[in-house]
């Protein structure tokens, strides 16, 4: 009964509800998409941290994984006291470098990655094989990479390390054949990455590659302690710097409190702007029919029921208005989601706005106790109103 | 750019500050660590490589830069033979700047020194500024895109508040049509009534937004310890707010004014009671 009386009344000004509901719906889906990019990259980024498996990296001190050129030395023997570790079952080296590779007379500027190909969680194969341990004569290209340097399965690619302009000569050059076709999971779009073996990289790369590594990456025993294994590491290992996923996100989190407090703002904005739509339209349409709801009292209408009828015609703008809002939402939040992903440098698998279930009833319940907030004042108004009074004066 | 390590809190003998490397750190730095001109601490270039003892011979503020702002580094500068002898590679650099005498041309001495080069590669400066500003490019297209948002919700929300405004005057209109006022002088004074109301909104959300501009900038500048301006509000910004609010204002008040004086008055009277 009470949803009849409210719709009939929006049906009554069909211009200034169809207003109010589009006012909703923008505002709804601007709330949304504030609430997807609140925490969407972290999800996002922790998803993908995961996705391989490892739970923790190790970094030179003060730097996240691949954030700097900065890498640490002795890295065979802290590789092997990693391994040692109660609860670590893998952990594998990788180094990140700058080479070039031969592509007729040209040199085209490359990152490789040294790798332990039985304990990596930088890249999937996506055509033809792994790297075998130890290998020194094969080579894995990104397809940016392949793209560039023209090469497929079974090509050779020649590898050359450090340009030294003093002696015009290149510090090591190697030929390699192409094994497999990967997705760097980390990698910008477009960045030409390739793969090889820690130890070779580490020769190509010349001496400042002498036993050293930019990351390990670390995987805990599932039936082990995560935290406990970590401090251990962080005694064992003072001079590095011991993250888990956890951690990581934090500090990400951390550099994008600019998109958390933009949402922030936003949201709250959209919210404000929600409650006055809603509040003024309830207030006009309670001022318009205050005779109509002092009959109502007089004749025995409870002021519940009245307040009720007022809640239930905020909810007949809010609950379509929301529906389509989340509509509108999720579109453009693909848009800005394509605008946001441009950002030169980061990882292509990352995401702005992750549309889950949790966040889509965050939005929705949120908007749903707005809807509620502003029918109180009209509501209140509407019940309090003093009847016989208001039927002198509405018969006058 | 490279990392160095820092250790601080020493008070060394004169004999051993003398043989120290000078140092200039940045003024952030140098509040949070409590350091002064003259103090000594020890540098690194990673957490576990020998230490070389350093003065701070200065205390600088580096230009601000939006590209770094996030990442809240520590800069400090050292001389380029001791930076480069505490990594370990003597004569070597990151990269040379290079000034032209007035009459070379840039893409001409860019083509040549490449085409003579070998380990490095040379970029005109424009290049490199085009490079580093696609993150704020990236933002800005953000922006816009919110802008876009925020505007379309802003011009529904002005437009339903204007409609509601001009029906709250059925009665009143009612009565004017009864009292023979003509439709057309009842819609101007509508107008006159719609274009006030559009301007004073215009000019109070300008204040509104002058006060949340400079609430931004104090609490980002605050924050990051910076100069930066963060917000900004421009003439043309103020300007195409004020004329977006007023074209906005007028169309809707127009609307619904003409929907009003059309309504024959004993309807509006019976709708208004």
């Amino acid at each position: 009964m009470n949803w009849l009386w409210a719709v009939r009344d929006l049906l009554r000004h069909p211009v200034r509800s169809l207003l109010a509901l589009l006012g909703i719906a923008v505002a709804s889906a601007l709330l949304l998409d504030m609430v997807l990019l609140s925490g969407g990259i972290e999800r996002s980024f922790e998803k993908l941290l995961l996705s391989r498996g490892y739970q923790v990296r190790v970094s030179p001190k003060g730097t996240l994984p691949f954030d700097s050129e900065a890498s640490f030395g002795s890295a065979r023997s802290i590789l092997e006291q990693i391994r040692a570790t109660p609860g670590v079952v893998q952990a594998g080296p990788i180094l990140g470098a700058s080479l070039f590779a031969r592509r007729d007379t040209l040199l085209v500027p490359l990152v490789a990655y040294g790798i332990d190909p039985t304990a990596q969680g930088i890249y999937v194969v996506e055509e033809g094989g792994d790297l075998p341990p130890g290998d020194t004569t094969h080579v894995l290209l990104g397809a940016p990479a392949a793209r560039r340097l023209g090469a497929r399965l079974g090509d050779s690619v020649t590898l050359v390390g450090r340009l030294d302009p003093q002696v015009v000569a290149p510090a090591r050059s190697v030929r390699l054949a192409v094994r497999g076709i990967v997705h760097f999971l980390y990698d910008a779009r477009d960045q030409p990455s390739i793969a090889v073996t820690w130890p070779l990289l580490q020769g190509i790369e010349g001496s400042r590659g002498a036993d050293r590594a930019s990351v390990m990456v670390v995987r805990v025993a599932d039936e082990a302690d995560t935290g406990t294994v970590v401090r251990q590491l962080r005694r064992e290992l003072p001079t590095l710097g011991i993250n888990t996923v956890g951690d990581l996100v934090a500090k990400f989190r951390e550099r994008l409190a600019y998109f958390r407090q933009l949402s922030f703002i936003l949201g709250s904005i959209a919210l404000v702007v929600t409650v006055l739509l809603v509040g003024t339209l309830l207030a006009i349409t309670v001022n318009e029919r205050i005779g109509e709801i002092a009959t109502m009292r007089a004749i025995g209408i409870s002021r519940a029921a009245v307040v009720r009828q007022v809640i239930v015609q905020g909810m007949t703008l809010v609950v379509p208005g929301g529906v389509l809002g989340i509509v509108l939402g999720l579109g453009a939040a693909r848009w800005l989601d394509a605008i946001l992903t441009s950002f030169p440098g980061l990882p292509a698998a990352i995401s702005f706005f992750v549309a889950e279930p949790r966040q889509l009833l965050v939005a929705a319940l949120t908007l749903l106790v707005t809807g509620l907030v502003a029918g109180i004042l009209p509501a209140w108004r509407a019940a309090s109103a003093p009847i016989a009074a208001t039927l002198r004066s509405d018969a006058t | 750019m490279h990392r160095i390590v820092i250790a601080l809190g020493l008070l060394l003998p004169a004999h051993l500050t003398a043989q120290a490397l000078d140092i200039a750190v940045e003024r952030r730095f140098a509040e949070v660590a409590h350091l002064r001109v003259g103090d000594t601490v020890w540098v690194a270039p990673t957490a576990d490589a020998p230490e070389h003892l350093a003065r701070v011979a200065a205390i600088i503020e580096p230009a601000a830069d939006p590209a770094t702002i996030m990442r809240r580094d520590y800069r400090v500068r050292l001389h380029l033979p001791d930076l480069a002898a505490l990594l370990g590679q003597p004569d070597r650099v990151d990269r040379f700047a290079v000034a032209l005498a007035p009459g070379i041309g840039i893409d001409s001495t860019v083509d040549r020194l490449n085409r003579v080069a070998f380990g490095y590669e040379a970029f005109p400066s424009s290049a490199i500024a085009s490079q580093s500003s696609t993150t704020f490019l990236v933002v800005s297209r953000f922006h816009r895109a919110i802008a876009f948002i925020s505007v379309l919700a802003s011009a529904i929300f002005l437009l339903c508040l204007m409609v509601l405004k001009v029906e709250a005057r059925r009665q009143d209109v009612a009565v004017l049509r009864f009292i023979g006022i003509s439709r057309r002088t009842i819609f101007r004074s509508l107008m006159i009534e719609s274009t006030l109301i559009a301007v004073a909104g215009a000019l109070v959300g300008t204040l509104l937004a002058a006060a949340a501009s400079g609430a931004v900038n104090w609490y980002y500048q605050g924050s990051f310890s910076t100069s930066l301006v963060f917000s900004l509000l421009q003439g043309r910004t103020v300007l195409f707010a004020i004329l977006l609010s007023i074209v906005l204002g007028l169309a809707a008040g127009a609307l619904a004014s003409w929907r009003l004086v059309r309504t024959d008055p004993l309807v509006l009277w019976r709708r208004a009671g």
